[in-house]
Formats: structure tokens, sequence, C-alpha cells
């Protein structure tokens, strides 16, 4: 008798564990960590706002936008890593191109709150290719841009092109 | 009375969610500042290494979750330090030979066998090993096991910054000491919550939903971390 109660508590905790744990991930952990959102309530939450990664060119820009491309030449030292930042307004946006001379460099696209402290930052992409082209919004005002690390024992030279609505920090 | 524990069990449950999220910020592995330092400074650095450690470790609410579901039952001083005694043996034999013999595995997989750590021990601590297994499986070796998965997932964090040879088994060392300053640190602020919550009678009222609740944040770790694996 005894046991069949502690059977049924055993079961019931186990289940609403995983019940309660399904629900979390699905409402609210998956959309702000990966951006899976099936529910929209992520979305609708604003939680979704870390991975907003806008794809397709129709977003609306101000028009003010700087209309030319800058470019730049960046060398990674054998071993190490380096950063190129851009200052960016919130919803702000950045089209970007990147090649390297050759080999694969690991890389991590992110972006830090403006005055921030914490050492908190968000990666919007991270890979290690040798060439990567894209865009993104600025999830907030911040410094948005990319880290990259070369892990081959040769320098490696990045050809970075990016246009948009941003001041060039540079090299970190 | 029943209600108003109901009532109770709810907002302990909400509480409990709420930290977690709360401390969601701290989940990214290494931040800039570190990273920037581990990429700029080689050779022999024995106070930022334990530092780094530390940070880790006090951060790293998995390892604290997992640490919480083994002190939840303990009040014996002795079996504290017999047990975190062999989380640490565990952590430290892998963190080393990890590092040292450049195994690199998936930290998503590892992620997520450390939440399983957790969900284990949560159902360890309401019984469900002996009730449904006829007897415990030794909660020392348990503990052990996972304390070696615990280092290789410190190992595999360590690694992502592909730290330079010169003064590397010195600078392990010492991020392996940190690791264990932290713990201690942690450690300390866990007991003193669990030893002065004891007193009380809902500790023990509470008890089932704090294991549950442990359960139910182990299987978030499990589904968030396989989730990752699998979507890259």
């Amino acid at each position: 008798m005894e046991s069949n109660r502690q059977n049924r508590s055993l079961v019931k905790a186990t289940l609403i564990s995983l019940i309660v744990a399904a629900i979390v991930l699905v409402l609210f952990i998956l959309p702000a960590e990966y951006n899976i959102d099936p529910t929209g309530v992520g979305q609708s939450l604003g939680l979704t706002v870390f991975n907003e990664v806008s794809e397709d060119t129709s977003v609306v820009t101000n028009g003010k936008g700087n209309s030319e491309e800058d470019a730049v030449v960046i060398t990674v030292p054998a071993g190490r890593g380096v950063e190129y930042k851009l200052a960016m307004e919130q919803f702000k946006k950045v089209t970007y191109e990147w090649v390297t001379d050759g080999s694969d460099l690991y890389v991590d696209l992110h972006g830090e709150p403006k005055g921030d402290t914490t050492g908190y930052f968000e990666s919007y992409t991270i890979a290690t290719v040798h060439e990567m082209n894209g865009s993104f919004t600025a999830p907030y005002t911040g410094s948005h841009g990319w880290y990259w690390k070369n892990k081959s024992d040769q320098d490696v030279k990045i050809t970075l092109s990016f246009s948009g609505d941003y001041v060039i920090e540079g090299l970190k | 009375m029943l209600k108003y524990n109901k009532h109770i069990n709810l907002l302990y449950l909400f509480i409990a969610f709420i930290v977690l999220f709360s401390i969601e910020g701290f989940a990214h592995g290494v931040d800039d500042s570190t990273r920037n330092f581990l990429n700029n400074n080689t050779g022999l650095q024995i106070i930022p290494f334990i530092y780094i450690g530390a940070k880790h470790m006090v951060t790293g609410y998995d390892h604290l979750l997992f640490l919480v579901g083994v002190l939840f039952f303990l009040h014996r001083s002795r079996d504290v330090l017999l047990y975190v005694s062999m989380f640490t043996i565990g952590h430290s034999l892998t963190l080393m030979t990890g590092v040292l013999a450049n195994i690199q595995v998936n930290a998503y997989l590892i992620d997520a066998i450390i939440g399983l750590s957790v969900v284990y021990k949560g159902f360890d601590n309401l019984g469900g090993f002996k009730h449904f297994f006829g007897k415990q499986p030794c909660p020392k070796k348990a503990v052990l096991i996972f304390g070696l998965f615990h280092g290789f997932g410190l190992a595999t964090k360590i690694q992502e910054f592909q730290l330079p040879s010169e003064g590397l088994a010195a600078n392990l060392l010492s991020f392996n000491l940190g690791v264990e300053l932290g713990q201690f640190l942690a450690l300390m602020f866990i007991l003193l919550a669990i030893n002065y919550w004891r007193q009380f009678d809902s500790f023990q009222k509470f008890a089932t939903t704090t294991n549950t609740a442990l359960m139910s944040a182990g299987f978030m770790l499990v589904g968030m971390q396989l989730t990752g694996y699998f979507i890259n």
C-alpha cells in the first residue's frame, strides 16, 4: 500500500518536472537561445530579440544609411585572435562580406550593449569558415562586429567589406 | 490548509524559475574580457587563471545545481567533505587530461550530460532509485563519475582558446585551483542556505517540491543543450 503511494508520487514528481521543463523550454528557453519559437510566445515576449539576424533586404531603413561601401584588410596573426567592431544604434542594419586568403578562421559575430561593464555579449553567428556574407540588425545600441581566431600556424589575411548604418570603431 | 500549501508550492516553483533565468545571463562560456586576456597573454599566468577558474565555477549554474542536489540531504560536515572531494577528484582528473591530451568533446553533449546529472540527483533525492530498483546506486561513485563529466566540460571550455603550450601545465593547475576555490565559495553559500532552511519544518515539507524543481531544471538543461547539439 505504502509502496503504491510512493510509486504514484514518484511518477507524479517525474512527470511534473518533465512537463514543466518542456513548457519552459518551448515557451522561453528555445526562443531566446536558438530562435526556435513554435508557439510564437517567445516572439511576443520579445525573447527572440537575441537572434534577430534579418536575412531579407526588405527591412525598411530610414534612407540615411551610408550608401557607400567600406572595405578593410585585416591580418590575423598565427594562433591569435582579433576583433573588428562597428558602433551601431538599435535596429540599424549592416550588410557584410568577408573572405580570407585561404585558410579557415573561427569567427564569432557578436554584439555588446553600450555602456555594459559586465562583459556580457550576444553571439549572432559562430562558425569556422574561410568566407561569409550576410547582414544583421543590431538588437540593441552598442558595439557589434567580428571576432576572428586563427588556429593555424600561418598568418591569415581577411578582406572585409560592409555597408549600412554605423560608425567604424575598427580593430580592438 | 491544503489549498494554502498548493499556493506556496506554485509560488516556490515560480521563484525557482526566476532564479534560473536570472542566472541565464551568465550562460555564455567565457566573456569578452576573459577571451581578450587569453588571446593576448602568453606564458605563466597563475593568478589570472585562478580567477578565471573561480569565476567559471561561481557562475556555472549547472555545476551549482548539481552540488545543491548532492548536498541536499548531507548534514554531517564529514560527509560534505567526502562528497565534495569525490567531485573534485573527478573533475580535476578529466580537466587536466582533457586539455593536456587535447581531447575535444562536443560541449553541447557534455553539458547535456551535466544536465542529466542534475536530473539524476533530483530523482535520487526523491528516493526513486531505492524504490524502483530496490537499491540506491552508490552515491559516492555517482558523484565521482559525474565529476569526471563535469571536468570534461571544463576542459572543453578552456580548450576553445588554443592555449599556448608555454606554461600550459602550470596555468591549467592554476585554473583547476581556481575551480576549487570557486566551488568552495559557492559551497559555503549553498551550505549556509540549506542548513539555515533545514531548521524549519518547511524543509522536509518542501523536500519533494525542491527536488522535483531540481529535476525539472535538469531536464531544461538537457533539452537546451541537445537542441543546440542538433541545430549546430
